[in-house]
């Protein structure tokens, strides 16, 4: 193979506004809108998605117990995170304490869940931009284009353990895409040894293919020095931002269960939260242009889209987990953080990583922590047992927090006393970046498109500002012929569309 | 699956794709029950919330595979249903639906890898959606309306008798 193209050559536009719309290899619609000023520079960018409407009034009046299997179906991407924010939401409004062999199982099936979506983000929609550049030919910059570069025996083993994850989704779970095992208190389905057995087959296949992922981002990315200058690029990619994350009593990174720990700029603690306090530290600003709200730290304000520590933006998702937790409870994911904490030590950076398409670094430590855990929990002989289910008591009011693998997911539900849902709030972990998302895509362009000078592969690296969040917009949509790849529109200032461009 | 039921396993699936709390994008979940509430012996039915590599996990080992889904195209009429040949979809191959890659790509994906596994053939019905944006156990009354000539269409061109 020839080797990954990382610039093409720009055209002049004279163009005043430009459209990305929709944005390639992200699940749903989302649409970017670039705005140039009379030289040819970036006045300023939006990230846009579409609006699904009336979930709320669907909810409410069904029984709360319906709902991690209604949930689940707002998304055809982590339907499992939006299953265990919803069933650990059922805990706290039934005031139960699942059982150890149900919290395992949940936690169990969790990894599951992080394996398929972590492999899936990974080689489907970052390898691309790694192994074939990011000004490859967008005909070729997909999964099929990896294939071909990596060879088919390595695609081979990017759909076994993509599957195996899945699997486990679904012989814990009950079904891997929605699954229907969460009960208050517990899980409604017992694990016999021989699906133990199978499982645990399947983790200590995924920790081998964790290490040929780590191996594989170092060798394609680490090691090449355009990538490594793209992703030290604080120009393109760089926020100094707030960070949020779950982390265990050790403030080890955990995805299933623990506090919710919020650190500075510096990597200093701000907060450490329970569930049921959400809302004194999470607050809400809404933008005339966007659907989606944009949650800010409430103790430090909205400050527009500002970064530094007088802008309450945070982050979420694999960099914000990892920037917020001090490190893995399990040796290889550790090693690995370790390797990245000496790595950006060595290049000055002290405190958190700010570097946006470091996203994808933690994203490939995170693989490998989920594996080891599901080999951890696959191999734990409480999890065959038949003590699935905890006591629970009249429903009332709860909050269920879990990390899905975008990022900090919040469900909040309120139930009168025959269980019928009153109350729905929940915050999405693409919600929790979405003012980042857009201070991300702002600076990219800003950076990257100057003086009318406009080229595929740089509205890709675009893209690349805010792929990297791994952004979840459709929350179910997903019509059959889907829609042009990349459309890019050219308007005047007045708004008024010049020309169209698509990318195939 | 003794060599048996793998001898007598039908060798046509016809799997329904879709949101069934998402008004007409549920249209080929609908779709796929009304299938299966038939009994039909000969092929096996399935839905599909989702698409992308989860589908290709469902369709391996079959030799024909009918997709049955929603689409909106800029002049299509709710409820108006098209099928369509693999090659149809070959154009979307790079489009973005469900988790990064959607049908075409999944499928493009299963014959480079598993090209033994792979159908011999992939049909697409495709409706007409008119909503898919509101949450909504209902679909719309044209799509609604349309659903009983779709199952006539597919059973007459994709169910064998034997």
């Amino acid at each position: 193979m020839s080797g990954p193209i990382i610039n093409d050559t720009t055209t002049k536009t004279t163009e005043k506004k430009l459209t990305i719309d929709p944005i390639t290899r992200l699940e749903g619609h989302g649409k970017i809108e670039i705005f140039l000023n009379d030289e040819g520079n970036v006045a300023n960018a939006y990230w846009q998605v579409p609006e699904l409407r009336g979930f709320e009034r669907f909810c409410i009046g069904r029984h709360v117990q319906e709902l991690p299997i209604i949930t689940n179906r707002l998304c055809g991407v982590c339907p499992a995170a939006h299953h265990i924010a919803s069933t650990k939401t059922l805990d706290a409004v039934f005031d139960a304490t699942p059982t150890e062999t149900a919290t395992k199982l949940r936690d169990l099936f969790y990894m599951g869940q992080y394996v398929h979506s972590h492999i899936a983000h990974f080689y489907a929609l970052a390898a691309p931009d790694f192994v074939l550049g990011p000004s490859a030919p967008s005909n070729k910059r997909n999964i099929l284009g990896v294939v071909d570069a990596v060879g088919v025996e390595i695609g081979g083993e990017v759909i076994k353990h993509r599957s195996y994850g899945q699997k486990v989704q679904e012989i814990v779970g009950g079904r891997a895409t929605h699954p229907c095992f969460g009960l208050p208190g517990g899980v409604s389905k017992q694990i016999s040894e021989e699906e133990r057995a199978q499982m645990e087959e399947m983790a200590r296949s995924c920790i081998e293919f964790g290490k040929f992922t780590i191996k594989l981002f170092h060798d394609v990315v680490l090691a090449n020095q355009d990538y490594l200058g793209l992703i030290l690029n604080q120009d393109a990619y760089y926020l100094e931002t707030y960070y949020m994350g779950m982390v265990d009593k050790d403030n080890k990174s955990n995805f299933y269960d623990g506090d919710v720990r919020v650190v500075d700029q510096a990597g200093k603690e701000v907060v450490k939260f329970k569930p049921s306090e959400y809302l004194d530290i999470i607050a809400e600003h809404v933008e005339p242009w966007s659907y989606m709200k944009m949650p800010y730290l409430k103790s430090v304000g909205w400050n527009g889209f500002t970064t530094g520590p007088s802008s309450g933006i945070y982050r979420v998702g694999p960099l914000g987990r990892i920037n917020v937790c001090e490190g893995y409870t399990t040796p290889l994911a550790q090693a690995e953080y370790e390797v990245l904490a000496k790595t950006v030590k060595d290049l000055g950076v002290t405190g958190p990583v700010h570097h946006t398409l470091a996203f994808h670094w933690a994203r490939v430590i995170e693989l490998q922590h989920a594996a080891e855990r599901m080999l951890e929990l696959a191999t734990d002989d409480v999890i065959t047992s038949d003590d699935t289910r905890g006591e629970f008591k009249e429903p009332t009011e709860g909050v269920g927090i879990c990390e899905a693998p975008r990022g900090t997911l919040i469900h909040h539900y309120a139930s009168d006393k025959d269980g019928l849902c009153t109350k729905i709030n929940m915050i999405v972990a693409t919600t929790n970046n979405n003012a980042a998302i857009n201070t991300s895509v702002v600076q990219a362009a800003k950076a990257l498109i100057q003086n009318g000078e406009v080229s595929q592969g740089l509205l890709n690296k675009v893209e690349m500002a805010f792929r990297c969040y791994d952004p979840c917009n459709s929350c179910g949509t997903h019509a059959l012929n889907g829609s042009p790849a990349l459309e890019i529109n050219v308007r005047r200032a007045d708004g008024s569309k010049l020309k169209t461009v698509r990318n195939f | 699956m003794s060599v048996s039921d793998e001898l007598h396993r039908p060798r046509t699936l016809i799997v329904g794709i879709g949101n069934p709390i998402l008004s007409d994008d549920g249209v080929g979940i609908h779709v796929a029950r009304k299938l299966r509430d038939l009994g039909l012996e000969s092929v096996d039915v399935e839905e599909l919330p989702a698409s992308g590599l989860e589908l290709l996990d469902m369709v391996l080992g079959y030799d024909r595979v009918v997709i049955v889904d929603a689409i909106v195209t800029d002049e299509g009429r709710p409820g108006e249903f098209h099928v369509l040949e693999e090659s149809a979809f070959e154009r979307t191959v790079h489009g973005s639906t469900p988790h990064g890659i959607n049908i075409a790509t999944a499928l493009a994906m299963g014959r480079k890898i598993v090209p033994e596994k792979m159908p011999k053939e992939v049909f697409f019905v495709a409706i007409e959606a008119e909503d898919i944006v509101n949450v909504s156990e209902s679909m719309t009354p044209p799509v609604a309306a349309a659903i009983p000539s779709i199952v006539t269409r597919i059973v007459s061109e994709f169910v064998s008798d034997d």
